[in-house]
């Protein structure tokens, strides 16, 4: 007891200085390694789109040229289009397509084991291959594949439908299937948060089922909407593998021109619609943000 | 209250349906992958049941036009990868989070710098890496450029979930261990680190799916030593065989036990909590 003090006093200066300096010592290797290998590339890619670019290298000579090249041209400016196209659609149809199921977890499930089972149950695919998964939409929308022989064994078409694969649509069907469980997940977890006294006081009042989704259910739910669609639309927005996987690299997204200019060492390019598209991802974010205060929320 | 029930049933039979969405294709790519080989292709008709692509891409079949899975390297190098990215995520996103128990000037910032993290879609900052490397003139490598970005992924995943475990975490039986004068680094090994050994554990499950599967960032950094999901990604531009699928299979299962691990010392942490608490609980009485 008599000794302690003796031998914390040489170490009582070093001991008040980590003190002090906790939060930097340990916050320092996290923020040093987030600014080295996150903001000094992506500050790298908005210096190079203004480089000049030669036939294999490009040189810091700062031009507007590939600007000029990427919005002048009907190939590139139409891949920008198609990727807003495509986002918008797999948006809207993840949330049709997921809500009910939220719904039916959120709400209807009382039971925590049943919720946490149905969860796990949507989130099990995962744990197969981001890129077998895309495979397998192969077999199942070709002309020969599973959807045309179901239907065709069904009698409910007569000629195979060709349009399942190697299109916009068939990029569509897998981005769906492979995000919608992001729509689901957030979703479902802020309408298991509500209170149930809330509905069955309105259902008391006389509120109609209808109402009472309106009023209270759907409001309540928006903060899960909003998480779920910028999880899909981050995801969405920087797609290249579903679309050149399911639609014989015919469907070209802004994704797949930066994987093609890279593969042809048009570095100055590729960066130019690196800077479009994180353009396009920083608004859609804060346009979502703005639906909700996402901090006060959660 | 009828229409209540009804209700019930629609939504119900509606998310059987979407769970048979969700798994139809793994189902067809299953049964697929038990087709005949080599002639048989990843498509219908089954033109005999056999376990040949399994076979193949364990390496036990006889050679044929259909190349074998890189599975011994390539394999490897993206367990070796997820495993380091693992480790250094989870240690990062411990630190931080343990950083954030207080309040501190500039939080709001280090909180949206890691977050952007998770955020920033990978072709970006594979194409960001790549340029960076270019210009500085370092070899572009599986276990440097694309290490570093992997961490950049998962190190926030890690981060955020340790965040929630702190923010559950009683403050008082640290307080109380440091009271009775034992110093941070056991006190930390004692007792802060079982009670959010829970919280360790989903990082680094966190950590390791998403590095291990992880390819638009390792795409443009990896250089020309590929790992798994590279190789994959490679068979896109030519013809798929149904060796991938049997690999499919093979890694879902391989997942499923890596699932069943974490379950197992999950829930046996949980129980020598509970027999802990309830030893303490007989001391007392």
């Amino acid at each position: 007891m008599v000794a302690t003090p003796d031998i914390a006093a040489p170490s009582a200066p070093k001991q008040s200085f980590l003190n002090r300096n906790r939060h930097y010592v340990l916050l320092a290797p996290g923020v040093i390694w987030m600014v080295l290998f996150l903001i000094v590339p992506l500050a790298m890619m908005v210096y190079v789109s203004f480089w000049t670019q030669t036939t294999f290298a490009i040189k810091p000579d700062l031009t507007l040229k590939s600007w000029a090249t990427f919005f002048g041209s009907e190939t590139y400016f139409g891949a920008l289009l198609r990727t807003l196209r495509i986002w918008l659609t797999v948006l809207f149809l993840t949330l049709l397509i997921g809500y009910p199921t939220a719904l039916f977890i959120g709400q209807f499930v009382r039971n925590k084991t049943v919720q946490t089972v149905l969860l796990v149950a949507c989130v099990i695919p995962f744990w197969t291959s981001f890129l077998i998964r895309v495979l397998a939409w192969r077999p199942m929308l070709g002309k020969e594949g599973a959807i045309n022989i179901v239907l065709q064994k069904l009698g409910l078409i007569a000629q195979p439908i060709e349009v399942l694969l190697f299109t916009e649509l068939s990029v569509i069907i897998g981005m769906v299937q492979i995000y919608v469980v992001f729509m689901v997940g957030p979703i479902a977890f802020m309408l298991a948060r509500i209170d149930e006294s809330l509905i069955e006081a309105a259902r008391d009042l006389g509120a109609s089922s209808w109402t009472i989704f309106r009023k209270i259910i759907f409001p309540l739910s928006l903060p899960g909407v909003v998480v779920g669609a910028i999880f899909v639309s981050v995801m969405v927005l920087g797609e290249f593998a579903t679309a050149s996987a399911l639609s014989g690299r015919k469907v070209n997204l802004l994704g797949n021109i930066i994987v093609t200019q890279v593969g042809s060492l048009k570095w100055a390019f590729a960066a130019v619609v690196g800077v479009v598209l994180t353009v396009v991802m920083a608004a859609v974010i804060t346009g979502l943000l703005r639906i909700v205060n996402l901090r006060r929320e959660l | 209250m009828q229409q209540l029930t009804a209700t019930r049933w629609v939504l119900a039979l509606y998310t059987a349906l979407f769970l048979a969405f969700l798994y139809g294709p793994f189902v067809v790519m299953a049964i697929l992958s038990f087709q005949q080989g080599p002639e048989g292709g990843p498509q219908f008709p089954i033109i005999e049941w056999s376990t040949f692509w399994y076979k193949h891409v364990l390496g036990f079949a006889p050679p044929s036009r259909v190349a074998p899975l890189p599975i011994g390297e390539a394999l490897t190098r993206s367990l070796t990868l997820a495993f380091a990215t693992m480790v250094v995520s989870t240690v990062l996103g411990t630190l931080t989070a343990q950083a954030f128990r207080t309040h501190f000037k500039g939080s709001g910032f280090v909180f949206y710098l890691v977050v952007l993290g998770m955020m920033v879609p990978g072709v970006l900052l594979g194409l960001g890496m790549a340029l960076v490397a270019d210009q500085m003139d370092i070899a572009r490598t599986w276990w440097g450029t694309a290490f570093v970005l992997h961490v950049v992924y998962t190190y926030p995943f890690a981060f955020l979930v340790m965040l929630a475990i702190f923010n559950r975490f009683d403050k008082g039986v640290e307080e109380a261990a440091w009271a009775l004068g034992v110093p941070p680094g056991r006190t930390f090994r004692k007792v802060t680190f079982p009670m959010i050994f829970p919280g360790v554990l989903s990082a680094m499950l966190f950590a390791l799916t998403l590095s291990y599967d992880e390819f638009p960032r390792t795409l443009f950094t990896g250089g020309s030593e590929v790992t798994m999901p590279i190789a994959i990604y490679g068979t896109f531009a030519v013809e798929i065989h149904p060796n991938l699928f049997a690999f499919g299979v093979l890694t879902t299962l391989f997942s499923f036990s890596l699932l069943a691990i974490y379950g197992i010392l999950m829930s046996a942490s949980v129980r020598r909590a509970n027999a802990r608490a309830t030893g303490i609980q007989e001391d007392v009485a």
